[in-house]
């Protein structure tokens, strides 16, 4: 069996005493869309934090591709993951061209140099669904969807093989979130990228993830395919999460 | 009326002398400007990356910044001597605090959230700081120089006081002579000299605010 791209192995983290997350242990393969849902403050963005370095673990290990996050050059590690936050947290001085090119001009690519920078932003800018005149504009002069969409543009940029993402889509209307949720099916399959998708919504968890994590109070309490929660829910919480869902159709 | 006049009379028949004193008061606080402008910025730099020593050094900063000018030139005379360079370094020392609180303001009220984006995907601690959070900061920053140039400006006019040159030599002349235009002369070209300077630094910081933050 291939080695898994993201594991968890046995992982306590405590902030001041409190305990967020215990004995958190978790595998993820290589391209899998793993969808995390849970209350809000029961752990999931300190989960994705310790798989790229923002955070050290207590005890217990994180390993990305093999290898302890605890021991490798996290400038490095991070590069060639993709993140985005749960604010999106664009850089206001920079135009969405600048934003998109942030972390190829960090490592100081040569494929984005010079009119390729423009090329490549304006390609990723339609990949995300956008106008690729939307280049010059600066953060400020967008809506909330398309700061969004922008957001994972930029981490696409330097063509991650895995993907972090802390609720990317909260922010948005119903309409939006859809289409914002079909484009990211659509670059999951055609890219074949692993996924952490942080989420407090059951249905966008059903819908996306190729495997779904429910978390309570920093402990994973089911594991498994979308139509596992629905037919065999293993606590009473996931019962309830998914009562309201029974009408919503789960990636199959 | 009269007053007014006296001070043309004197432009008219002293314009060179004046156009002297106004250029040499222009190199003189240019001069400190720079010092605590780098000094200042430096130092705001890097308390803001050092948060434990922010109190201290701002109380430090602080405390000098409320000694009086006039008393900071008479401190310094018997270390440094009378002329310029005492006039430069005390002038230093007044612009440091504005640049520094202003520096050390600005880099630590940034945006968690943009700081945490920057972070998670691979910038360097000089990285973040170059192209993230001074940019981020360059509006409050530019605030601070601009309060910190008009102040140097203004109290470089005390500065012949230690020997110095500038137009606090016209101000200082017209006290010991008892010749008010003389003075009011002087003063007019310092104020008009800050004015300047602060509506030029103002639609610098208008531009660094727009595309700053
Ligand atoms: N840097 C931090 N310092 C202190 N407490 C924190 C920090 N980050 C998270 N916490 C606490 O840990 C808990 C879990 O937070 P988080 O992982 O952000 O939850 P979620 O993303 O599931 O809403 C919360 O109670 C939060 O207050
Ligand atoms: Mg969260």
């Amino acid at each position: 069996m291939a080695e898994p791209v993201i594991q968890f192995d046995r992982v306590c983290k405590s902030f001041d005493g409190h305990p967020v997350l215990r004995d958190f242990s978790l595998d993820l393969e290589r391209g899998e869309f793993l969808t995390v849902i849970g209350r809000s403050g029961c752990g999931k963005t300190t989960a994705l934090r310790l798989v790229n370095g923002l955070i050290a673990a207590d005890s217990g290990r994180v390993l990305v591709k093999g290898r302890d996050v605890a021991q490798t050059d996290p400038v490095a590690l991070r590069r060639g993951i993709g993140y985005t936050i749960q604010n999106v947290g664009l850089f206001p001085h920079m135009t969405v061209e600048k934003n998109i090119a942030y972390v190829p001009s960090l490592s100081k690519s040569p494929l984005w140099k010079g009119e390729e920078r423009s090329r490549r932003a304006a390609e990723l800018l339609q990949t995300v669904g956008l106008e690729p005149g939307l280049a010059g504009r600066y953060p400020r002069e967008l809506s909330g969807g398309q700061r969004q969409r922008v957001g994972i543009a930029r981490a696409l940029a330097a063509q991650p093989d895995v993907l972090l993402m802390d609720e990317p889509f909260g922010a948005v209307d119903e309409i939006t979130r859809r289409q914002l949720q079909d484009e990211l099916l659509r670059l999951h399959q055609e890219r074949g990228i692993t996924i952490l998708f942080v989420t407090h919504d059951i249905e966008e968890a059903l819908k996306l993830g190729t495997r779904v994590l429910v978390m309570e109070e920093g402990r994973p309490t089911q594991f498994g395919p979308p139509s596992a929660l629905l037919s065999n829910p293993a606590t009473p919480f996931v019962a309830q999460l998914v009562r309201r869902s029974r009408d919503f159709a789960p990636r199959q | 009326m009269e007053l007014i006049q006296a001070i043309f009379a004197l432009y008219r028949e002293r314009g060179g002398w004046f156009l002297g004193l106004l250029w040499d008061h222009f190199l003189l606080s240019g001069q400190a400007i720079l010092l605590s402008g780098s000094i200042g910025l430096l130092l705001g730099i890097f308390i803001a990356q050092r948060p434990r020593l922010a109190p201290a050094v701002m109380g430090v900063c602080n405390v000098l910044y409320t000694i009086p000018a006039i008393s900071l030139l008479g401190i310094l005379i018997p270390f440094t001597g009378i002329g310029n360079k005492t006039a430069v370094i005390a002038l230093t020392i007044y612009g440091v605090m504005p640049m520094v609180r202003n520096t050390y303001v600005g880099l630590t009220t940034l945006d968690p959230d943009i700081l945490e984006a920057a972070a998670g995907m691979g910038s360097t601690a000089m990285q973040t700081l170059l192209r993230v959070k001074l940019p981020m900061a360059a509006g409050v920053i530019l605030a601070g120089v601009r309060n910190m140039v008009v102040m140097t400006v203004s109290v470089a006019g005390i500065a012949s006081f230690v020997g110095a040159g500038g137009l606090g030599v016209s101000i200082y002349r017209g006290i010991t002579i008892y010749d008010p235009a003389m003075t009011a002369a002087g003063s007019i070209l310092i104020a008009s000299l800050a004015v300047l300077l602060d509506f030029i630094l103002g639609r610098v910081e208008k531009h660094f605010k727009k595309y700053g933050s």
